[in-house]
């Protein structure tokens, strides 16, 4: 199978654009559709973009954190080394903090830097600046923690404290499981998994002259970092000034962490009386800031002789660490996701976050449903075998189709694309007649003559092929859409340039290329006519944060109905279409602009109290076939392809929207193959690159990408969200692929050759 | 010839010639970004892991967070910045833009570089070789997809499109540097013979430096403790060199493998790829591009990593290491010379010259490594076996072990199973069972020690399956 997508991908530069499933619409312009280079990339590939460390700031200095080592203790004091000359740095504790003491969020219990009580290893409690970085690290070595312990709760099995619990059902699922003919249960295990974007963390603090500050750092979410500045410096929200930097990745691991660097440097800046930088080193990066939360979620799966799903019980418990941080929403998202995309009469998700003393989880890339669809994919693969039908035919029966009722009760309404990411990925990958060949090789191996120890696993490796399908809600989760109430705006300038105005940030998926790709079309300009204000929140409106594929789906919405109106306004006074009169129009009209406030999707209602309703305006749909090949001395795993078929509505430009299918598919195969965080007594011990793995260039499977649209009414442009849904389904489709090539179910990720190696003796050991 | 500060460094970047003074064991990454202003090439890791500093030297792909400034002398180093030319994109820039090679930009560069490197190989640019071209350098944006992509069309079709490139900063924009340089770096002396190196190193006892691979790494965060001085050993021609010594009556031939040889060379080497190509198969298997186009066989046995590819295939082969001091020559075998944890059996006045691996007729030798990783890995066990046929029956066998103990071993036992015999399945089984009770591996951060224990066995078990005659390779 191989060959044949590398002959059908190799020559032809229209290649290289992503096959889309469907043509757009017939009415689609000239300018959404089209893989239009990314906007920023000839700054990328000369080395003329500027990330936060490449800044000139001149009279800089350099700021460090020092860090606790305990994952519990009273902190009584901190002793500094009289021998040191104190006069060259400047030292900021918890007591110099003139507003709260507290990285603004969601539950606000997170401190800038610890007053009294250390909860986790490398936890800030005080940062230093020099002049030059080794006399700031120098200064930081020579600063003593005074400390008392306390016992640490490292297990969130064994802790007490819920930062959220919720339970999600419909029907009732002890009758179902009672009513079935076959309960298969399952318990399974996520670790944690490190966000890893190449640039680490950066930020820049600038007093201002009113005592205020300007920071420009490498961030996913200016006004996230905006109310937790203000907030932590007691400043008005105008006396705060952010600007996001080029921006090396995020993930997720920079919509909360830059808050906190941001934080740090701003109060040294000020103390200091002179601009701040602050930059991780990968050590610092790996062991300081958020990961994804690890997880263990239980299964309870009820299913007919014929195949039918009629009751499901799911139980999640996640890993949230010391502080809140994003915790409550990634296990609402996790918990809702939970069942799969299945439709199923009794359903029941009971979900708790819980704290342990650990550094916090946080956002990545998924935001809990990769945890929640490994365990119910991995699950209903199992089923399927039990069952002894094919994972496809068991997911075409199963998955869900318009009107059908999700666990929160919301009926899907339109753009319900289970069916034909199943359907594509199938035939494009030749699923069932890879299956029977490698079923075929399975047996042969099993069936081997006994007393023939040494021809056992004759083989040096085992094929496998596998199968995952999953979904993802676009946007904030229920209400949380409402609550931001996004605003984004368009402008004619006075000078006759179309301006976009937003703070969604460009980490890389291409925000800055959709985005005035949406507005050019609106307008019926060329993209290169329609330029991205930069994202400085003295500039741009609060468009709420970069994270939960909202940005093309909410904001690219916005921006369409202001620029529809900036179109009518300038048509109304000129008689003429906007392309040819909006220049003209400039010089009379001067500067016109146009901001459009989020509020609702038609028809979408969510109860946050009962966790009911509906939960996303809309969903994404993916599935994914893995081929592997499993080394059968040493329990290594090489993924050699995956072919995932994503549906996201309209697809607004084909190469970039591939870009995130292969990105994140990678994300996942790494996740379920070498990507694991290793912790003790609290702490992080691989937090190095060397120590810590993510795939390379010849790790990686070749990833063919299939997009398919199926449009959703409710945003103007009809796309979806798609950054995250990649990240759910690699996972759960390389373990299906090693149990078909082992006949060993791996349930705890990563698939590590240890794993592996022990799942592969075992079943020796029962032949 | 002393310690004394090395004189200004005169070498050229993008091009244009370059002065500089101060001491010769910065990194080049920090000379770049800080004192010429080219901020194109970044800092990921400081450790040699991400390859996001990538730059090339003299045409090499190496990653400059490794390489100290002293051996930039006399050398071109071209970085993103001078790819552009006449303010256009050159052909691989447009190709990374058609094709979407570039998401968050961090890794570009370096990506470009790569790229760059394997275009000017001329190698036959398929998938494999082209992932085998940029494996040192990591995305985590693309899944790699499209750069492989973007090379390949550079390669095959490259575009002709006419896109302007985005002006950039003069070069050497000096004044406010973005960062303070790191200070305490250390000094570096360059001797331009061996006679000259080993009287500084008996005089002064400066640490010997070779590709830097490991010496250099996080450099920048233990500034204060890498302070003592270095003696650069790359212009020592009498430590190049791959040459055969051919037998003479009684004595069998040898491959006699300078000191600085790298691990590119000895998979380039006609000599190895004859004579030994088991080398050059353990080379293929260190680091990714960067390191094999630095790192040094003469490094690999100073260092003493247990985790040290070369050093279980030296055992295997009863090499002996040549070593020189100004009292001397001399030659010690492999197997008396990690004597402990991290330790060699070298004086501190003494060079490692050369390797000689001896080669008697009828030996055969196979490795394997176990990293996890296809690159850029630390072995968490590797195997190393060696025998000469005799009728049918193995003689002199060798069994060797990486990552398994304090230094690299043999595994004497296990060898003891299988000299004399005919090799078979069921004395794969015996040896497997040995070796398991043979080792004591350790836990720690890079596996287990029951892992290591069974992977070991497994390994070697497949390394003597695959030499049964008449056995098809599963």
């Amino acid at each position: 199978m191989a060959p044949r997508r590398g002959d059908s991908r190799a020559d032809s530069r229209a290649d290289l654009a992503a096959t889309v499933g469907r043509p757009p619409a017939a009415s689609a312009g000239t300018v959404v559709g089209r893989s239009l280079p990314r906007r920023e990339g000839p700054a990328k590939l000369t080395g003329a973009a500027r990330y936060t460390d490449d800044l000139i700031v001149p009279g800089a200095w350099f700021g460090f954190t020092l860090r606790s080592t305990e994952a519990h203790a009273r902190l009584l004091g901190l002793e500094l080394d009289p021998a040191f000359d104190w006069s060259r740095v400047v030292v900021v504790t918890a007591a110099e903090i003139p507003g709260e003491n507290v990285v603004h969020l969601m539950a606000d219990d997170q401190p800038a830097l610890v007053a009294d009580v250390i909860r986790h290893v490398a936890e800030p409690v005080a940062l230093v600046a020099a002049a030059d970085p080794a006399t700031a690290r120098a200064a930081r070595d020579a600063i003593r923690l005074r400390t008392e312990p306390l016992p640490a709760i490292l297990d969130p099995l064994a802790s007490e404290r819920a930062f959220a619990r919720y339970e999600i059902g419909r029907g009732d699922v002890e009758a179902g499981l009672a009513a079935a003919d076959l309960v298969v249960e399952g318990t399974y295990r996520v670790g944690y998994q490190e966000q890893l974007y190449l640039e680490p963390q950066a930020m820049i603090a600038v007093p201002g002259e009113d005592r205020g500050v300007t920071v420009h750092g490498s961030l996913q979410c200016p006004y996230y970092v905006h109310a937790a500045l203000a907030r932590a410096l007691g400043l008005a929200g105008e006396q705060v000034v952010v600007i996001q930097e080029e921006t090396g990745g995020g993930f997720g691991g920079k919509e909360e962490y830059p808050s906190m660097l941001a934080i740090h440097a701003s109060l040294l800046a000020l103390r200091a009386g002179r601009p701040v930088r602050i930059v991780y080193d990968r050590h610092e990066d790996v062991a300081a800031t958020t990961k994804r939360h690890p997880a263990v979620v239980t299964h309870r799966t009820g299913v007919t002789r014929d195949g039918r799903l009629v009751a499901q019980d799911v139980d999640v418990v996640m890993d949230a660490g010391a502080y809140a941080t994003l915790s409550p929403v990634v296990l609402s998202r996790g918990a809702i996701h939970a069942a799969g995309p299945y439709a199923c009469p009794n359903v029941r998700i009971r979900a708790r976050t819980m704290a342990t003393n650990t550094p916090p989880n946080g956002a990545f890339r998924g935001f809990g449903a990769p945890q929640t669809e490994f365990a119910a994919e991995t699950q209903v693969n199992r089923v399927a075998e039990a069952l002894g039908v094919s994972p496809l035919e068991l997911r075409r029966r199963w998955a869900y189709r318009p009107g059908d009722v999700t666990p929160t009760g919301q009926v899907l309404r339109e753009s319900v694309g289970a069916g034909v990411v199943l359907e594509r990925v199938a035939e494009a990958a030749d699923y069932e007649p890879v299956r029977a060949r490698t079923a075929e090789a399975r047996m042969a191996r099993a069936t081997r003559p006994a007393g023939a120890r040494t021809d056992r696993l004759d083989g040096r490796t085992a094929h496998g092929i596998g199968l995952a399908l999953a979904w993802h809600g676009a946007g904030f989760t229920g209400a949380g859409e409402r609550f931001l109430a996004s605003v984004a705006g368009v402008e004619r300038s006075a000078d006759g340039q179309v301006l976009v105005y937003t703070d969604s940030t460009e980490i890389g998926q291409g925000a800055r290329t959709v985005l005035s790709q949406l507005v050019a079309e609106a307008l019926g300009v060329p993209a290169e006519a329609v330029e991205v204000a930069p994202g400085d929140t003295s500039v741009v409106p609060n468009s709420g944060p970069t994270v939960a594929s909202r940005t093309t789906m909410v904001v690219g919405g916005l921006l369409i109905r202001a620029a529809e109106r900036l179109r009518a306004d300038v048509e109304a006074r000129t008689g003429a279409p906007f392309a040819t009169s909006y220049r003209t129009d400039a010089a009379q009209a001067g500067r016109v602009r146009f901001d459009e406030q989020f509020e609702g999707y038609p028809g979408i209602v969510w109860d946050d109290a009962t966790h009911r309703g509906d939960a996303y305006p809309a969903y994404s749909w993916a599935a994914a076939v893995a081929e592997v090949d499993v080394d059968l001395d040493t329990g290594e795993v090489r993924v050699g392809s995956v072919v995932a078929a994503d549906e996201i509505g309209r697809v607004v430009n084909p190469v970039l929207a591939a870009g995130q299918v292969e990105g994140g598919t990678l994300q996942a195969v790494g996740y379920a193959t070498i990507e694991e965080l290793q912790a003790r007594d609290g702490r992080y011990l691989n937090d190095r690159l060397a120590t810590y793995l993510v795939p390379t260039a010849v790790d990686a499977p070749r990833i063919e990408a299939i997009l398919l649209e199926e449009p959703f009414a409710g945003a103007p442009h009809r796309a979806k969200g798609l950054g995250e849904l990649p990240m759910d389904v690699g996972a759960p489709a390389v373990i299906d692929a090693i149990h078909d090539a082992t006949g060993a179910w791996i349930a705890e990720l990563p698939a590590t050759p240890e794993r592996v190696l022990a799942a592969l003796e075992a079943r020796e050991g029962r032949r | 010839m002393t310690l004394a500060t090395a004189a200004r460094l005169r070498f050229t970047v993008n091009g244009r010639p370059a002065e500089v003074a101060g001491p010769g064991g910065r990194r080049l990454l920090d000379l770049l970004r800080l004192e010429l202003g080219l901020t194109g090439t970044k800092e990921g890791c400081g450790e040699g892991e991400c390859g996001a500093c990538s730059v090339l030297l003299d045409g090499e792909l190496v990653a400059s967070c490794l390489v100290p400034v002293a051996q930039v002398q006399g050398r071109a180093v071209l970085t993103v910045e001078g790819l552009a030319r006449e303010g256009r994109l050159d052909p691989l820039q447009v190709a990374f833009l058609e094709t979407g090679a570039s998401q968050c930009g961090f890794c570009t560069p370096a990506m470009l570089l790569a790229g760059r490197a394997f275009l000017a190989s001329g190698a036959e640019p398929t998938e494999d070789a082209i992932r085998e071209a940029i494996a040192g350098t990591l995305c985590r944006c693309t899944g790699y997809t499209r750069i492989v992509e973007g090379i390949r069309l550079a390669a095959t079709d490259p575009p002709g499109a006419a896109i302007p490139a985005p002006a950039l900063a003069p070069l050497a924009e000096a004044g406010g540097s973005p960062a303070a340089l790191p200070s305490g770096a250390p000094e570096v002396v360059s001797p331009g013979s061996l006679a000259d190196a080993l009287a500084v190193l008996a005089a002064e006892h400066p640490r010997p430096i070779a590709g830097g691979t490991d010496l250099m790494v996080g450099l920048a965060s233990r500034a204060a403790t890498a302070a003592w001085p270095l003696l650069d050993l790359g212009d020592l021609d009498e430590l190049r060199g791959i040459r055969l010594e051919p037998g003479r009556a009684a004595q069998f031939g040898a491959l006699v493998l300078g000191a600085l040889t790298t691990y590119a060379e000895l998979r380039r080497s006609a000599l190895v790829a004859e004579h030994l190509p088991v080398l050059a198969e353990m080379a293929a298997s260190v680091g990714a591009v960067q390191v094999q186009n630095r790192g040094t066989l003469g490094g690999n046995i100073v260092t003493a990593s247990p985790a040290g590819d070369s050093l279980p295939l030296l055992l295997a082969t009863d090499a002996e290491i040549l070593v020189e001091s100004l009292r001397g020559r001399r030659s010690v075998p492999a197997a008396a010379f990690w004597p402990a944890y991290r330790q060699t059996a070298l004086a501190s006045d003494e060079l490692v010259l050369a390797v000689r691996v001896p080669l008697p007729v009828g030996r055969h030798v196979r490795f394997r490594k176990v990293g996890t990783r296809q690159a850029q890995a630390i072995a968490k066990a590797s195997v190393a076996l060696a025998w000469r046929e005799e009728g049918g029956t193995w003689r002199d066998v060798r069994v060797a072990l990486g990552s398994l103990a304090p230094t690299p071993v043999r595994a004497l036992a296990t060898e003891a199973v299988l000299e004399g015999q005919r090799p078979t399945a069921a004395l794969a089984d015996r040896a497997a069972a040995a070796v398991a009770a043979e080792i004591s591996p350790i836990d720690d951060v890079r596996s287990t020690a029951v892992y290591r224990r069974s992977v070991t066995a497994r390994v070697l078990r497949r390394l003597i399956l695959d030499a049964v005659p008449g056995r098809k390779a599963g």
